[in-house]
């Protein structure tokens, strides 16, 4: 390695990174055609956008595909961004989940799989490695919150939100009747939100 | 249905757990019911954060992908016909006409190119691929191998600027796996450097791609040192850390 890094030194220090927006403001940003409010909202949001896609799709390469869909959506659309129906994070995230359960449910999905086996092989270190981690440290307050609900309670809304199953398929899965399922989605959704203290400006 | 019926579906339409025609009907039951909206909006940003657990790195190729897609891509105005959105609208039918005559002449030398040549440079993409492919498979496993021993130790700290960079040491297997997920990557021409922090000295421990926010790096020989010290300098690291860092985990 070179000696170069001492004489460059101040200029180093200039070039420390700003602290990271609000993803709101951005997203106004963005609906005004800003590309540099994009790629920071992108970096805000994109492993958690990837993440979940990937976790309900169990499928790297699809996910990849869905998650490229997903925030060019969020490009195409920011204008429609209605801050009074919810946070922008909620906005972007109820995007992805909706395209991920979308292409669980289309009958495409298997087809594309098997095609796209080859490809996924080579992005396995990053993915893996980031599930392994975050699977470990076990430090998440979402995770800590479901713990809190009952065991029909969680069982219904984890597979439902992060396997993709409508709540027949979750009625079938737990053998329990639909009503049930359903207010049991209600109800966990309900005590999740207390736990975890959300709140929607009125 | 019964509105009540409809109303509980509530949770199973957040989840996205309804089928097209409930999803119709529940649409249909909160355009006339005020307070329904407003259990509708918590529960949605509730079903939101479970997001939050769901952190996972993407391939880096994604962001330019993404970047590369919305310069082709026309943006909706908003739903009320504001104007932000219609002035970028208004600006594209000049540019589009002013690419078209480079585009036609892509498109020729494309047709043209359809042959033995254009097929010898996939075949070569293959092959550098699959090259590429078993370099990562042998990193993978060294990296799972050190990620499932039982001596393992995970530590993490903040990035400056946001983000998190975890370290995962085995003093067995003499190596450790670093996480790097910083919010803000670095510019173009720089890059994240690693460094192996003993007593006062930092000693090199790898550099990671040039405007690389995140990363997985294997740095053998980590365990033992007092700490991780994470520093921004230019593309291609430098012989002496720059600083203060923007991170620093200790070891012990």
């Amino acid at each position: 390695m070179t000696e170069h890094g001492a004489a460059r030194r101040p200029d180093h220090l200039s070039a420390v990174p700003a602290p990271p927006a609000d993803v709101g403001d951005l997203l106004r940003a963005v609906a005004r055609g800003d590309e540099q409010a994009f790629t920071r909202l992108y970096d805000l949001v994109a492993p958690r956008v990837y993440g979940l896609i990937r976790r309900v799709l169990r499928d790297p390469a699809q996910a990849e595909e869905v998650a490229q869909e997903v925030l060019v959506e969020v490009w195409r659309t920011a204008a429609r961004f209605d801050a009074a129906k919810g946070s922008a994070t909620s906005w972007v995230f109820t995007i992805a989940h909706r395209r991920a359960v979308d292409r669980v449910r289309s009958e495409q999905a298997s087809a594309d799989r098997t095609m796209k086996a080859g490809a996924a092989a080579m992005d396995t270190p990053y993915d893996e490695v980031a599930d392994e981690v975050s699977g470990r440290l076990e430090r998440q307050q979402v995770r800590h919150c479901l713990d809190d609900l009952t065991e029909l309670q969680r069982e219904a809304v984890t597979l439902a939100y992060y396997k993709g199953h409508s709540y027949r398929e979750v009625a079938d899965l737990l053998g329990a009747p639909l009503p049930t399922v359903k207010t049991r989605m209600r109800d966990g959704l309900i005590r999740l939100r207390d736990c975890l203290g959300v709140e929607v400006p009125a | 249905m019964t509105s009540d019926d409809v109303h509980s579906l509530v949770g199973a339409y957040v989840l996205d757990a309804v089928d097209d025609d409930e999803r119709a009907s529940f649409e249909q039951h909160v355009a006339g019911c005020a307070s329904c909206r407003a259990e509708l909006a918590e529960l949605r940003e509730t079903a939101g954060r479970m997001a939050d657990s769901t952190w996972s790195i993407p391939p880096p190729r994604l962001r330019a992908e993404v970047m590369g897609a919305i310069r082709r891509t026309r943006q909706l105005p908003p739903a009320d016909g504001g104007r932000p959105a219609s002035e970028v609208v208004s600006l594209r039918p000049a540019a589009r006409l002013r690419r078209w005559p480079v585009a036609a002449a892509a498109a020729l030398i494309l047709s043209a190119g359809t042959g033995a040549g254009v097929w010898a440079v996939q075949e070569h993409r293959l092959e550098e691929q699959s090259r590429i492919a078993a370099a990562a498979a042998q990193r993978e496993a060294r990296v799972q191998a050190i990620l499932s021993a039982s001596d393992v130790v995970m530590k993490s700290g903040a990035v400056r600027g946001g983000g998190t960079v975890t370290v995962a040491s085995s003093a067995s297997h003499s190596a450790a796996v670093v996480l790097m997920g910083a919010v803000t990557p670095p510019a173009k021409d720089r890059a994240f450097q690693l460094w192996a922090v003993h007593d006062t000295t930092m000693t090199d421990a790898g550099v990671l791609a040039a405007g690389a926010g995140s990363a997985v790096q294997i740095v053998e020989g980590l365990p033992g040192s007092d700490a991780l010290g994470v520093t921004l300098e230019p593309a291609g690291g430098s012989a002496e850390p720059s600083l203060p860092p923007v991170a620093e985990i200790s070891l012990t």
